[in-house]
């Protein structure tokens, strides 16, 4: 018997709650990747929708405030007198312009009562005449009869007709169908320009109506506000991309960043808190780049093409090697392409960390492209010499053998054929020699051209007290804590090495003793010459170069006068051949005497080029040497402590010493800095930065401390760099590094640079990448606006920001100090150069950065302004800087190089007398405050000589200027409003001499040519004529109220728009 | 113990599978065990009852009068293979959901990753580099590999054991199978992924995977120590001790395979090329473990240098 009771499990056993349960997960999982499909990997879609939620309701919001606002103009009278003349107008053109309306609505009809036949018989023709020409021979003609046939016609068309429009129906041929088809879309053509010929003085009045209502109206128009909101109300949710395939840029930000672009202007309050909708908060760089091109990710960095997250888009996951910048380091992104930019308009914080990256050295031990380019240029043009004086030996032989070969030729023509390749060859090395003589010039510029960070310590010995040496390597902020000079972490021993090596490879020379100057006269001159540009007596408020307060703590009294009175004089000239600083000895082997200086600069011994000055930036303010001995004793006098007061070293002269101080010095690079014996052609030591911000993480070394960066979130360069910068040494860490062997410590010295300076540099090295835009994208013109690029790097090379306004909102340091915010020190301050490539002749201003006294014997004086007691110094500058700065400001006002300059018509006698009455007229005395060369008037002269007008002016400016200076140069002493327009032309605002009677020609340029044509004799009689107004001396300050409208025009003018030229547009 | 660098490894995307290897794979290998055992009592209670092995319904449970001694494919089979395929699916899609492809950056020729890691199924070929030269790691070994599966039918002289699970009829092949895929293929592929760190370092687990760790791994090859400098030398030294190993590996396998008295009788039912081969596959797959050994415990490199190739 079976057993019944018991089932075979196989059999019986129901699968089927297994079944449902695991179908029913199956759905689940299908629903949720359905949902994971459309929304999880989709959020970009509630962005959109959440920002046309947001968006509409601001708009519904804003469209009446902005609708009160437009009506309050509109109810404007003059708006309203705008709106009756275009009303006017229309009133005027209406009926005609009605009665032409009429006509086209029945071409229009006549048009379409046409088409539709016309266009069927067109197409079936057009089927034939195919046929015709693709058929044999044969059926061509029986074809073509038929077509002919069909086009015959006759076709029925009824068609409205001119002028009234009545239905005329009649029968046409092919060919009239056709005619009439083009003549009457002629017609009508014709009509609507004749409308539009009737319409044109209404619509011109209505254009200047809008224009009148958008002029006046802050944002849009209420109506161009509709526009958006409808837009946004339709906007369908979908991916919004920027695409350029050209640059391989594909940008999908604005599909969560939906109002980046809006011109209304919308802030996070406006969408309820969200950041992420608001509009792009400098409109400007949108314009500057247009998105369309330059997409987002290329400057902003992140991941343009994600959208599953926002951490995904903004490309802050490991793998993602261009993450989002911080919005601190945000210009990070412009240095790629504008790596040529000194300074930047838009990024101040970039341009801060690109000067910071010269001026506080860093470019001693790290390469960067274009910083201190001077030494490799050097280099290589050693190396192009080698290879040229090579190929001149070479070409030397083969004349030779070529002589050799055609004497002994066998016929005439071979013999000419190697007489005509030893001529070659000739004239070849004369080729070779005008190449090598450029190249010697250039390196001889380039010499000129190469400067050091910190100052020459061949020097020290020459220069400083010894004892000073140790206490300000030990720590150079506690002495001094604006120094640029960084703070080596070294030990006791290894100060007193370095120093006992600085010491004892120092230059032993005398200097002549210097006799003591006036304190009290040289506190007025560091103050009114100009040292103030540049240095400071406080740390508050530190600036280009050092502090000088407590110089006479560590320098001597005779070195200072020297430096005072010439900075680039050296003890020693260097040869860079020899490697080694030459002695009289090596003069006097030669029978020389011991002479070097720019005009004695070749060697004795081997008549390569010499460094004949010192590296240092400081330039030449041509003081007297008594006025240099003032200075000197005034800082002396500044000083709280005698120098005798540090503790003794007297290790500095042990030779043993010697050795490990060079390792030292060698080892922590101080040679990047400074000129040192020995080591002038040493490399700088440490790693290129020019891609650091590209390099591979991995390769970035964060030591022990990966780790804690990585859990901290700082394991990228941004990072990286800030704890850097802030503390050089944080990567020496581990349990032993305090007992590691000294050479296997980091080397970087500290800088204590401030949380600003950090983050511009910061900013700046996070921006050094390797450019994943095309070349072709980058700011690298080839125009004038190179010329601006390099100029700015002699620029602020020189800081010749510390003395000159460049840019409308640019102060310059002098402007800034107490002395200088009175009327008459503001008068006192140095020339804006704002427009200064327009104002002077290129020749000129090469001649005058040349030699600011504009004479060769007479040094102690300014050229142009002699009477400022700032003076403009002479920085020695080779010509491929005063090249540079010539085209940098012609380029600057968009003046084209070469400069010719235009003719001038003489003038007439009539004109001379006419010119002279108006330049001795009471109105306007201009000898009063230009200079004449009489000392006893130039004493109180406040403008240049007019002599110097013909040379330096171009005569265009010159007139621009008489006219308005104020335009030219904001708060100038120059009174404005001298001339007043009359019909086409300029005449002088003041009571008119009367010998002008009959005289409709320009008067300012009939100044203009007259000072073009001055001489000193001229001069002179002018000055006779006028001598009874030049006594008095109020009239100087009579223009006072003309200063105070242009200094508060000033202040109002928007910045820079000398600087949006340089942003590249 | 660094336990955050445990979970980084183990909780990896790329690393799911080995994890749910080193799970899953001990739980079929009992599951399979239990089930050769329970055949094996039934073989034996069948084997003592001819009786009862004219009527039992080939079934591993007891004999139940009226159970049909056959059942169809369909449906009792294919519903649950069905059902298995759903489950399958769901565990798939849900993978799918929630872990993303492990992309990293954009590759960089000139810069690599190290260790750059083989997909997890060929990470035991990739261990075995380590102790091979590429030639024999890469190419012969496993061609061996292949081939050896795919001569398995033709030596196979055992014919029970086709189609249930067992493991008194089958000792032989169940070991060298576990030795071989289990041990052998398994461990190399978990040694890959949770041992090897950067720059194919040895990390024990819960060490540090850190790329500036220092090992000593200097290594020598076998005729070194024995002074041999002579390429030739090496050769002939390195074909000797080769001679050595298969004679002994030989004998030791012969030894396995004829341990028991079943085994004995299917080693009478081989050819001699059946037993060669066999014998040919099995000492050259027991190199793999003497070259890990020798590698690891005494800092052996290649036992056989040649000018053509070295083992």
């Amino acid at each position: 018997m079976p057993d019944t009771s018991e089932k075979d499990p196989v059999i019986t056993s129901s699968l089927g709650t297994f079944l449902v349960v695991s179908s029913v997960l199956v759905m689940l999982t299908l629903v949720w990747a359905l949902y994971n499909e459309f929304f999880g990997l989709r959020p970009w879609k509630s962005y959109e929708r959440d920002f046309a939620v947001r968006y509409v309701k601001f708009l519904r919001k804003q469209i009446p405030v902005q609708e009160s606002a437009e009506k309050a103009i509109l109810a404007s009278p003059d708006y309203q007198q705008l709106d009756q003349q275009v009303k006017a107008a229309e009133e005027q053109v209406k009926d005609k312009s009605d009665e032409t309306d009429k006509q086209i609505a029945i071409l229009d009809a006549r048009f379409s009562a046409i088409t539709e036949t016309f266009t069927t018989e067109r197409a079936y023709v057009a089927t034939q005449v195919y046929a015709i020409e693709h058929t044999s021979l044969d059926n061509q003609t029986s074809l073509q009869n038929k077509l002919a046939k069909h086009e015959a016609g006759p076709f029925r068309v009824s068609l409205p007709t001119l002028p009234d429009g009545k239905i005329v129906t009649g029968d046409y041929t092919f060919q009239q169908l056709q005619d009439e088809f083009n003549k009457v879309q002629l017609d009508k053509a014709n009509m609507l320009e004749e409308k539009s010929e009737l319409l044109r003085p209404v619509s011109e009045l209505r254009k200047k109506r809008d224009a009148y209502l958008t002029d006046h109206l802050n944002g849009l128009t209420t109506e161009q506000m509709r526009g958006v909101l409808k837009k946004t109300q339709d906007a369908s949710i979908e991916i919004k991309q920027i695409n350029n395939p050209d640059a391989g840029i594909v940008d999908r930000c604005e599909t969560c960043h939906a109002g980046i672009r809006e011109q209304v202007v919308i802030t996070a309050k406006d969408m309820g808190g969200k950041e992420v909708f608001v509009s792009h908060p400098e409109p400007d760089l949108l314009t500057l780049h247009d998105p369309e091109k330059f997409g987002c990710s290329p400057c902003h960095g992140g991941n343009g093409m994600a959208l599953e997250s926002k951490e995904r888009a903004h490309g802050q996951y490991e793998h993602w090697l261009w993450p989002l910048h911080p919005m601190e380091n945000v210009q990070a992104g412009c240095q790629q392409c504008h790596a040529m930019d000194m300074v930047l308009d838009h990024a101040p914080v970039l341009s801060d960390g690109k000067d910071l990256f010269q001026r506080r050295g860093c470019v001693g031990c790290h390469r960067f492209q274009n910083y201190d380019p001077e030494p490799e240029l050097i280099a290589s043009v050693q190396q192009q010499l080698l290879l040229f004086e090579n190929q001149r030996s070479e070409a030397q032989r083969n004349i030779a053998r070529s002589i050799q070969l055609g004497d002994a030729a066998p016929d005439n023509d071979t013999a000419r054929m190697y007489y005509t390749q030893a001529d070659k060859l000739r004239v070849s090395i004369s080729d070779i020699d005008g190449r090598i003589e450029q190249l010697d010039r250039r390196s001889k510029d380039l010499l000129r051209d190469t400067k050091k960070v910190g100052p020459d310590l061949k020097e020290v010995r020459v220069k400083m007290h010894p004892d000073w040496i140790p206490v300000w390597l030990t720590n150079p902020h506690a002495w001094r804590p604006s120094t640029r000079m960084p703070r080596f972490r070294l030990a006791d021993n290894e100060v007193k090495a370095i120093s006992a090596f600085i010491w004892q490879s120092g230059i032993d020379a005398a200097l002549p003793t210097q006799p003591q100057g006036d304190p009290v006269k040289g506190k007025e001159s560091f103050e009114t010459r100009g040292c103030m540009g540049c240095h400071s007596l406080d740390e508050s408020s530190p600036h280009f170069a050092a502090n000088l307060s407590r110089v006479g703590e560590k320098d001597n009294y005779d070195y200072l006068v020297r430096w005072i009175h010439n900075p680039r004089e050296r003890t020693r000239p260097y040869c860079p051949f020899e490697k080694r600083d030459l002695t009289e000895a090596d003069y006097k082997k030669h029978g020389l005497p011991f002479v070097f200086d720019l005009d004695h600069s070749k060697c004795p011994n081997d008549g390569h080029e010499l460094q004949v000055e010192q590296e240092t930036i400081m330039p030449n303010l041509r003081l007297t040497i008594e006025e240099s001995r003032d200075i000197a004793s005034y800082l002396m006098t500044l000083k709280t402590k005698d120098p005798s007061s540090y503790a003794k070293a007297d290790y500095l002269n042990d030779p043993s010493l010697k050795a490990q101080g060079h390792a030292l010095v060698q080892r922590y690079g101080c040679a990047g800095c400074h000129e040192i014996a020995g080591m002038e052609d040493e490399g700088r030591i440490g790693t290129e930065l020019t891609k650091e911000g590209s390099k591979p993480i991995e390769q970035i070394d964060f030591a022990l401390l990966t780790r804690e960066a990585r859990e901290q979130g700082w394991y990228d360069h941004k990072g990286f760099f800030e704890h850097k910068l802030a503390k050089p040494e944080i990567y020496d860490t581990g349990r032993d590094w305090k007992d590691r062997d000294p050479n296997d410590r980091l080397r970087m010295p500290d800088f204590d640079l401030k949380q600003p300076e950090i983050n511009a540099l910061t900013t700046f090295l996070m921006g050094a990448v390797e450019s994943q835009i095309p070349q072709r994208y980058w700011d690298a013109p080839e125009d004038q606006r190179r010329d601006i690029q390099e100029g700015w790097w002699v620029v602020k090379k020189y800081n010749c920001m510390g003395c000159h306004q460049f840019m409308v909102g640019q102060s310059s340091r002098l402007m800034t100090l107490p002395r200088y915010q009175t009327p008459e020190w503001r008068d006192q301050l140095p020339p804006k150069l704002m427009g200064e490539g327009a104002r002077v002749s290129p020749d000129w201003m090469e001649k005058f950065l040349a030699n600011p006294a504009m004479d060769s014997k007479d040094t102690d004086r300014d050229g142009v302004r002699a009477y400022l007691k700032a003076r403009m110094p002479t920085f020695f500058f080779s010509p491929i800087e005063i090249r540079k700065l010539v085209r940098f400001f012609q380029a600057l006002s968009g003046q084209p190089m070469p400069y010719i300059p235009p003719k001038l018509e003489p003038l007439t006698d009539q004109e001379i007398a006419m010119a002279r009455a108006l330049f001795t007229s009471k109105g306007a005395p201009c000898l009063k405050c230009h200079a004449t060369g009489d000392p006893s008037h130039d004493k109180f002269a406040t403008a240049p000589n007019f002599l110097l007008a013909r040379d330096r002016l171009k005569p265009g400016w010159a007139r621009r200027w008489m006219l308005d200076p104020s335009m030219i140069a904001p708060g100038t002493a120059m009174p404005s409003g001298l001339f007043k327009p009359v019909g086409d032309h300029y005449v002088f605002a003041g009571p008119t001499p009367d010998i002008f009677k009959g005289y409709d020609g320009d008067q300012p340029e009939l100044l203009v040519r007259y000072m073009f044509e001055i001489t000193p004799d001229e001069q002179r009689r002018l000055m006779g004529m006028s001598a009874d107004m030049l006594k008095t001396s109020e009239l100087i300050r009579i223009q006072e109220p003309v200063h105070r409208l242009t200094d508060s025009r000033q202040n109002r003018m928007p910045s820079g728009p000398i600087a949006a030229k340089i942003a590249g547009r | 113990m660094d336990w955050h660098q445990l979970w980084e490894i183990t909780s990896a995307p790329d690393n799911v599978p080995i994890v749910a290897l080193i799970l899953l794979v001990p739980f079929y290998t009992w599951y399979g065990i239990r089930q050769a055992l329970a055949n094996d009592r039934l073989i034996a209670q069948l084997e003592a009852d001819p009786q009862l092995a004219k009527t039992h319904h080939r079934k591993t449970m007891p004999w139940k009068a009226g159970w049909s001694k056959e059942i169809p494919v369909w449906p009792y089979l294919l519903r649950i293979e069905f059902l298995a395929a759903i489950v399958v699916t769901v565990i798939l899609m849900v993978w799918s959901i929630t872990l993303n492809a492990p992309l990293e950056e954009l590759a960089n020729p000139n810069l690599t990753m190290n260790p750059a890691k083989a997909p997890w199924y060929f990470l035991g070929l990739q261990e075995m580099l380590v102790y091979f030269d590429p030639w024999m790691a890469g190419v012969v070994m496993p061609s061996l590999i292949i081939v050896g599966l795919i001569v398995i039918p033709y030596i196979d002289a055992n014919p029970l054991g086709a189609g249930y699970y067992t493991w008194k009829q089958r000792r032989f092949a169940i070991s060298t199978f576990c030795f071989g895929f289990l041990f052998l293929w398994l461990l190399m592929v978990v040694i890959g992924t949770f041992i090897r760190g950067p720059g194919w370092m040895w990390f024990w687990p819960g060490q540090t995977w850190d790329p500036n760790n220092q090992v000593f791994e200097v290594n020598r090859d076998l005729p070194d120590l024995f002074r041999i400098t002579n390429i030739w030398g090496k050769t002939i030294f390195g074909a000797i001790v080769m001679g050595i190993y298969f004679a002994v590996s030989g004998g030791v396998v012969h030894k396995l395979f004829t341990w028991s008295d079943w085994n004995k009788k299917v080693f009478a039912k081989m050819s001699f090329l059946q037993y060669i081969t066999m014998q040919g596959f099995l000492t050259i797959m027991m190199l793999l473990p003497i070259k890990i050994l020798i590698r690891h415990l005494f800092r052996i490199k290649y036992i056989w240098v040649t000018p053509w190739f070295n083992l």
